[in-house]
């Protein structure tokens, strides 16, 4: 009957400490792996944000300023502004697309800075999914040349 | 042997779950750290890019690097915090370089704590941008 009983015993406390330790296991990897990912994140936005910055800015016409945000977001998402067309993104299933580039012009409507954010980007951790959108987020100065009758080649 | 087994659990469960929380530690804490460590460096090398950008021998430009340092929107601790503390040094000519320090940026510590720790980690980052860049991206 004792013995019965405290089979029973190791049961119950079989059941509560794995229910506690794969609670643990599981929030640490969903963690674990979204931080790492994030951490990607804002090494890839950085390094956008930097080639940016020094890019010279073509503006002959509108066609000319989104090729140039293509490239942006190619090295955001690819660390190439020409990526070949079998390129792996640098960060798991990110895409060109998710991408942000926004300029902020001055009052002669030069660019004066540069805006490289993340939009609707999802982290599937295996236990759950985390969402940025507009983060991470870098703004540099733009130090490049200012070239408003030139086109993209 | 019934006296002996009676504590076991709480040993094995107690080893555990030490061990677990310095596991959960290395994974969340140092994850956030890193991150804190990365977000403070690319907001270093930009600050230093739009302060050397501005620097041209006076100090007024001196002034206005100082501006735009101020106004760059980046935070850290997952884009939550802003930085405080930065401090923004010129070269003595005032035109070749400036350099941008972070040193303030504390992430507390979650798990770690738990198995000795230190309460709070500070990760500091400096950049040091030229003035006159010798190369551009085309």
């Amino acid at each position: 009957m004792r013995k019965k009983n405290q089979r029973g015993h190791a049961m119950i406390e079989l059941a509560v400490s794995a229910g506690v330790m794969v609670a643990c296991l599981a929030g640490t990897v969903q963690f674990g792996y979204t931080f790492y990912i994030y951490n990607e994140l804002v090494t890839a936005v950085g390094n956008g944000g930097r080639y940016a910055a020094m890019r010279t800015y073509r503006a002959a016409g509108q066609s000319d300023i989104e090729k140039g945000k293509v490239a942006i977001r190619n090295i955001v998402a690819f660390g190439d502004s020409r990526p070949a067309p079998d390129a792996v993104p640098q960060v798991a299933n990110l895409k060109r697309e998710q991408v942000r580039v926004d300029w902020i012009m001055d009052e002669s409507g030069k660019p004066s800075a540069v805006n490289v954010s993340i939009v609707d980007y999802t982290v599937d951790a295996a236990f759950g999914m985390f969402r940025f959108t507009g983060k991470p987020a870098v703004e540099y100065p733009f130090v490049g040349r200012f070239a408003p009758a030139e086109s993209e080649p | 042997m019934r006296v002996r087994q009676k504590g076991f659990v709480l040993i094995a469960m107690s080893v555990a779950m030490t061990l677990m929380l310095a596991v959960m530690g290395l994974a969340f804490d140092f994850g956030r750290i890193y991150i804190a460590r990365n977000e403070a460096q690319v907001f270093t090398d930009a600050a230093a890019m739009a302060a050397a950008s501005k620097m041209d021998g006076t100090d007024e430009g001196l002034n206005r690097a100082r501006q735009a340092v101020a106004k760059l929107p980046m935070r850290w601790n997952l884009g939550t915090k802003a930085f405080t503390g930065v401090m923004v040094e010129f070269s003595p000519d005032k035109q070749s370089w400036a350099r941008v320090t972070a040193p303030d940026n504390q992430v507390e510590i979650t798990f770690l704590r738990a198995v000795g720790g230190p309460a709070v980690f500070t990760v500091p980052a400096h950049s040091v941008a030229a003035a006159r860049p010798v190369r551009l991206v085309e």
